[in-house]
């Protein structure tokens, strides 16, 4: 008696679930993530100006003829200021995140897999810079290093890397304690072997879709702290920091320092809704 | 009551009016994207006061048919269906949200599989009982009923805080609360030691003595359903392929169905394999267990419990003992201890000689790494060897052929493979590089009976081409005569009695060998009840 036959459609992987419409808008939304990374690694080649350079008349409303977002109180063209500042935006979030999860995955990872006295120090120390004030500690070491985008970008690291070292031990811990890493055990697999093969490739979905959700909040904490001056410094276009120069010019010319800002609220939505809709896809598989 | 009195009276049954009816009901649902038919063309008729048992195995059909006569069809599955399934008169099917909810209040108990899940963890007992009963004496005089002792005390806990059979008992209790017409049942005993279970499927009847309710049992268990139901029907692939008085269908089955669900049962009358014969005192031993002793921790500082509590056995090499307890008895933790595990508090398990122990877990699913390939799991176990990546292939492929399955399963993951053939690949990883000793924990407790006798047969072809010490945990005692040279009655972390399967069973020596025998389910095919 041998039951060997296994139905076509269940070696097909990654069956569709649901025939709702869910999964196109979340196909849709992870293309439009996809887009700005696009419009940020191109912005460069976008701007139809120098953003640093006077171009034009000064304050220009949006869609002046040459200047589809007007120009600012020196003349500089506002499309390629915010095209810019987007960049340095995004890839900051970036690469913040990247980092995070880098670091703060490899203590959480380790920290989860071996348990014990590791473990207890891991995540003591991980708790230690959790207790600390995230934007205060950035402000301070952004303070005590000097201004500049490289050292916003590591206070910000600093206070961000704690909270995945937390989620990913979790997810790990609650790995190990399944039939399968015992059964590898029992198998004679190593340390190593156990973590690469039979551990870390169970907690990359929930780290992907956590990470994902956090890019939002990243571009939000920095463009929070160059407005107070703590991020890229002039004249380099930064989104927070040029919302705040112009801060003066909201009620009499507002595009000024609204298109910098929209900019912020538009990046942020689109990588929560991104994130959430990657969540979503990568659940569904699961 | 009379909602349908206007029905043609059919010469079918005796005046009685039906509590339920099933008329040419087909179903389908949308499940992975796909709409398939779950019932097809199904008539049933529950007349009142009686136990009517249904039976399948799983996925054919019985919980959906359940789900359809309490009116609780998931929406989400987007259900389509033709034919009636009505309750007193109601269409459970058809009928608006708001009638089946009546419906379900004044004429439907239910009592699920799992009552953790279907029990309120956040409530206390009693109030979860009030709801129902709107009364504590009431509900005190109804936990009496189903057997639960010191009731008003038990109003004050927890679910969490009761074990598996009060818990069902108290499900029962809120089952039957609103005087139903018909109680309906699904697995209420499946998640039971055989003890409790015997003691849950004599509440159920005397239920419907005491209250004179009908009751729908679901169970994939023909031994369970033969208990105590009057008729039984069959269900196959969505099917009813036989009805009829319990006696007829166990003592003369007309569908080849029930024949071969008959056929696949494991009783204590079920001949044993002649291959092996029991090693003489002098075979060298393959594993010593001397005076080991594990506890645990309980939630209370210091004070630990005894899991395993001073076990001594000596396996001889070659042998297969079957180990046999209820849930908690420390089976799985001297299982553990042997394969290396879990270490004993005190006392020594020893695995003699080289090979080691390999073990097979009772859910396979879970003991496959979900992202690997099998071919990948595999592997893993000829890693120290440094093969050339087609042996690797070879030999892999070599081992699904011997526990029955193609080389093309080894491109599978887990989630694509039956709970069948996920055990198969268990047992494969566990002899593609044979070890000595074989550990088996419950392997075919979540199998189907056909899948499970087919399995066992598998384990004892590999015991028989390896050579291997098998060293086999089981609740039932038919598996244990089945797959042990000798069994081992273990309770409360002791093990109270040794011996061949023959004198275990025929002439055990402990008091509680004898109730574990008494609990065993056997068919019977009782004569139709008085109604």
């Amino acid at each position: 008696m041998s039951t060997t036959f296994v139905p076509r459609a269940r070696l097909r992987p990654g069956t569709v679930s649901g025939l709702d419409i869910a999964r196109p808008v979340n196909l849709a939304l992870v293309g439009v993530l996809v887009l700005v990374t696009l419009v940020a690694a191109l912005a460069r080649v976008l701007a139809p100006y120098d953003p640093i350079q006077p171009v034009g008349p000064l304050n220009l409303p949006p869609f002046s003829p040459g200047h589809l977002l007007g120009t600012d109180s020196i003349g500089r063209d506002l499309l390629s200021r915010t095209l810019v500042g987007v960049q340095s935006s995004w890839f900051s979030a970036l690469a913040v995140v990247a980092v995070g999860l880098v670091v703060g995955g490899t203590v959480g990872v380790v920290a989860g897999a071996s348990g014990g006295r590791v473990d207890a120090v891991l995540m003591r120390v991980t708790d230690l810079f959790l207790a600390l004030p995230g934007a205060l500690v950035a402000i301070a070491i952004v303070a005590a290093l000097g201004p500049g985008l490289t050292h916003t970008l590591v206070g910000v690291v600093i206070v961000w890397w704690p909270y995945y070292a937390r989620i990913l031990r979790g997810e790990v811990k609650a790995l190990a304690a399944r039939p399968h890493v015992e059964a590898a055990r029992l198998v004679g697999t190593g340390r190593f072997r156990l973590l690469s093969r039979h551990l870390l490739p169970g907690v990359v979905p929930t780290a992907i879709v956590t990470a994902s959700l956090d890019v939002g909040n990243v571009v939000l904490l920095l463009a929070g702290l160059s407005f107070l001056g703590l991020g890229q410094q002039a004249p380099a276009p930064e989104l927070g920091a040029d919302t705040s120069r112009a801060l003066s010019q909201l009620l009499s010319q507002w595009w000024v320092p609204g298109i910098p800002g929209l900019a912020v609220l538009v990046l942020t939505l689109v990588a929560n809704l991104g994130g959430d809709a990657i969540r979503n896809l990568v659940s569904g598989r699961r | 009551m009379s909602a349908v009195a206007t029905q043609p009276e059919t010469v079918r049954h005796e005046a009685v009016e039906p509590v339920a009816t099933v008329e040419g009901f087909s179903l389908s649902l949308v499940r992975d994207g796909a709409r398939t038919e779950v019932l097809h063309d199904v008539d049933l008729v529950i007349r009142p006061g009686e136990v009517l048992g249904l039976v399948g195995e799983s996925g054919s059909g019985k919980s959906v048919l359940a789900l359809s006569l309490l009116g609780l069809l998931p929406q989400a599955s987007r259900p389509q269906s033709t034919g009636t399934v009505s309750v007193t008169g109601v269409d459970m099917v058809a009928a608006d949200e708001a009638t089946r909810r009546r419906v379900r209040r004044d004429a439907l108990g239910a009592i699920f599989q799992d009552p953790m899940t279907s029990l309120n963890p956040t409530m206390r007992v009693g109030r979860q009982l009030r709801e129902v009963t709107h009364d504590d004496d009431e509900s005190v005089r109804l936990l009496e009923t189903v057997g639960v002792r010191d009731a008003t005390l038990r109003l004050r806990v927890y679910p969490h805080e009761l074990s598996g059979g009060l818990r069902q008992r108290v499900m029962a209790a809120i089952a039957v609360a609103g005087r139903p017409r018909l109680v309906v049942a699904d697995e209420p005993t499946t998640a039971l030691d055989v003890t409790v279970q015997a003691q849950l499927l004599d509440l159920l009847r005397e239920l419907r003595d005491d209250f004179g309710c009908s009751v729908l049992l679901i169970t994939h268990d023909l031994a369970v359903a033969d208990q105590i139901a009057d008729r039984l029907a069959v269900m196959y692939r969505g099917e009813l392929v036989e009805v009829g008085p319990a006696a007829q269908v166990v003592r003369a089955p007309q569908h080849d169905y029930t024949r071969s669900l008959l056929a696949s049962r494991l009783s204590l009358g079920s001949p044993r394999d002649e291959r092996f014969a029991a090693p003489g005192a002098d075979a060298p031993a393959a594993v010593v267990v001397e005076g080991a002793r594990r506890e645990f921790g309980t939630r209370r500082r210091g004070q630990t419990v005894a899991a395993v509590d001073g076990v001594d056995l000596r396996i001889a090499a070659g042998e297969a003992l079957a180990v046999v307890g209820e849930s908690g008895s420390g089976k799985s933790t001297l299982l553990r201890m042997i394969a290396g595990l879990d270490r004993p508090t005190s006392g020594t398990v020893e695995v003699v000689g080289g090979g080691g122990a390999q073990m097979v877990f009772q859910d396979a699913g879970s003991s496959l790494t979900p992202w690997l390939t099998v071919g990948e799991t595999l592997a893993e176990r000829l890693r120290g060897r440094r093969l050339p990546r087609a042996d690797v292939r070879a030999r892999v492929e070599d081992a699904l052929a011997v526990v029955g399955l193609g080389p093309e399963v080894a491109r599978a993951r887990p989630a694509q493979l039956s709970g069948g053939q996920r055990q198969r690949v268990a047992l494969a990883r566990a002899t593609i590089v044979p070890p000595s000793v074989l550990l088996c924990d419950e392997p075919t407790s979540a199998l189907d009976a056909a899948l499970a006798k087919s399995v066992l047969a598998l384990i004892r072809d590999l015991r028989a081409r390896f050579g291997m010490t098998v060293v086999f945990v089981t609740h039932d005692l038919a598996v244990a005569r089945l797959m042990g040279d000798r069994i081992a009655v273990m309770s409360a972390g002791r093990v109270v009695e040794v011996g061949p399967p023959d004198q275990v069973i025929d002439d055990p020596q402990h008091d509680y060998t004898r109730s574990l025998l008494a609990a065993v389910p056997e068919l019977v095919g009782r004569t139709e009840g008085a109604a």
